[in-house]
């Protein structure tokens, strides 16, 4: 019975925070980012690259009791991507996306994210693409493929090594879901998963 | 190294052996149709399957079964429609209508002749909705010399004679099954709901009896029930599903308006036009398709080399319901007129 008590307790413990708020907005620490990352649906292969422009970053910092306080980095991102995936004998999909960025980091380094963005998808059929003329004639479509409108949503976990051991480097992983359209008069989705790295230029 | 792989995938591969794998697209009207052939290329003959819905797909057809007992002898030619399976496109679902299906499967099977030669021996099967593209296309001018011969397999020909014939089925067979005291308050509302709508059936009736219909068979006991989920999990990784594709393409497909324009087509009185040798294969417990339905359609056709084969074991899922008996029949037919 005393389990069930201390959990309930502790999902209901931000009522009993005290939520002092020490928010700096802190310029030094607005840098680029620079990412580089598998993009692939568990068992195909494809990367994505990109850069993230800070457009602000705060610290915060918690109080939960009087002597015991959490601090937090939240900041805001707007990145441009160029991504890749290959599904073998349906498409390769070559797409670009800019997302904004809501990312908390806090104090030990632990990263938590969610994105959202419009993007341009083109797609390159895996399979030689015939086309049959009126009179019979059949010939072979360059490039063949299509062009759609794209969105994507993405929400994913990391660590940012330069919080403890001055590495600008982070790892992360990352579930986006990115939706094409008009596919065939209506959408095609498909959930993607990045695992990689991001690089802070120092000099930046 | 991806400008490498994708103009790679984009290469024109062509393979004669006994065990070919060969993935090409056909572009017509807005949509890029993935057309996968597979099996016993050397053999220069193709059955070419129409896979039902509209908008299920052909992955589903693809079993190691059939291409072990099939494909070992001949090349299966697994084409998926438009809006269907693989097929790709942007707006086009204005063309998604019976002509232009028909006219998608004559360059198919252009392409096919292009790519593996005009001596081949191509045989066409049509399976549900399938069979409704397979009689629309041999009653169209003189298609039918393209190929050797149609297999249909519990096709549809004529929606309206369709309905009336699945509402019989399902007062025959549900009234005896009752009587034998047999899943009784599964059938109850299905001979309550047939008892009253007796005819001229609207769209929503179509549908509804079509629901009912696919239900029906799981009350059967003694043939296979299957299960597209657990068929789905055991071919996905194998055969490269595209899964979201594959299900947004059959919910687009079964919602649109194209239904509609099916549920007032058939092809019983332009039938007699067929003279090629035609095999017919159905389910006797096939509610969906019901065996009177094939029955019209071997009356009608003019062909002289003509058979329809009954499996005792299986309802609209021969395929996958009684595929010794499938693959056996299949092979004989082929055998005979390639």
């Amino acid at each position: 019975m005393l389990k069930p008590g201390i959990f309930i307790l502790y999902l209901f413990s931000f009522l009993i925070c005290q939520a002092q708020n020490d928010s700096i907005n802190n310029l030094q620490v607005r840098r680029i980012n620079l990412k580089l990352s598998s993009n692939s649906s568990v068992i195909y292969p494809g990367i994505s690259a990109g850069i993230e422009f800070p457009v602000f970053q705060i610290r915060n910092q918690t109080w939960i009791v009087k002597s015991v306080s959490r601090s937090f980095y939240r900041s805001r991102y707007i990145s441009g991507n160029i991504s890749w995936y290959h599904h073998p004998e349906f498409h390769d999909n070559l797409y670009l996306t800019a997302e904004w960025i809501m990312r908390r980091t806090r104090s030990g380094g632990f990263i938590s994210e969610f994105s959202c963005g419009p993007g341009y998808s083109r797609t390159f059929l895996s399979g030689t693409t015939y086309k049959v003329r009126d009179n019979g004639a059949v010939t072979i479509i360059k490039n063949a493929g299509y062009s759609y409108a794209l969105i994507t949503l993405g929400g994913g976990f990391g660590y940012d090594l330069s919080m403890k051991k001055k590495i600008p480097v982070s790892v992360f992983s990352k579930m986006n879901l990115i939706s094409m359209f008009p596919y065939n008069s209506t959408l095609y989705f498909r959930p993607v998963l990045e695992l990689g790295v991001r690089y802070t230029p120092s000099h930046n | 190294m991806i400008i490498i792989l994708i103009t790679g995938c984009q290469k024109e591969k062509i393979s004669f052996s006994d065990n070919a794998s060969d993935v090409f697209y056909v572009e017509n009207e807005g949509a890029a149709m993935r057309v996968l052939v597979q099996g016993n290329t050397s053999s220069k003959t193709f059955i070419l399957i129409i896979h039902g819905g509209p908008g299920a797909g052909a992955f589903f057809y693809d079993t190691k079964f059939i291409t072990q007992n099939i494909g070992d002898k001949y090349a299966l030619v697994y084409w998926d429609q438009r809006n269907a399976g693989a097929s790709q496109g942007a707006n086009n679902g204005e063309n998604l209508h019976l002509n232009v299906m028909v006219n998608d499967l004559k360059k198919v099977i252009t392409v096919l002749k292009f790519r593996y030669g005009e001596d081949m021996s191509l045989f066409l099967l049509g399976h549900s909705f399938g069979g409704m593209i397979a009689a629309d296309f041999v009653t169209s001018s003189d298609n039918q010399y393209m190929i050797k011969g149609l297999i249909n397999v519990d096709g549809s020909h004529n929606y309206p004679l369709n309905d009336t014939l699945t509402r019989e089925k399902l007062l025959s067979v549900g009234q005896y099954e009752v009587s034998q005291n047999r899943n009784i308050d599964k059938w109850t509302p299905i001979l309550n709901y047939c008892e009253a709508h007796k005819g001229n059936f609207s769209f929503e009736e179509s549908q509804q009896l079509e629901i009912y219909s696919t239900d029906a068979e799981n009350y059967i006991d003694s043939i296979k029930h299957i299960n597209i989920v657990s068929q789905v999990l055991r071919y996905m990784i194998s055969d490269k599903y595209p899964l979201t594709a594959m299900l947004t393409n059959l919910i687009y497909s079964e919602d649109s308006n194209f239904n509609k324009e099916l549920a007032v087509t058939q092809f019983s009185t332009s039938l007699s036009k067929v003279t090629i040798p035609v095999l017919l294969l159905w389910g006797k417990y096939d509610f969906t398709c019901p065996v009177a339905l094939g029955e019209d359609f071997f009356n009608r056709i003019s062909s002289t080399d003509k058979s329809m084969v009954i499996s005792s074991k299986s309802g609209h899922y021969m395929i996958l319901q009684d595929k010794d008996f499938f693959c056996n029949e299949i092979n004989a037919f082929v055998q005979t007129h390639r």
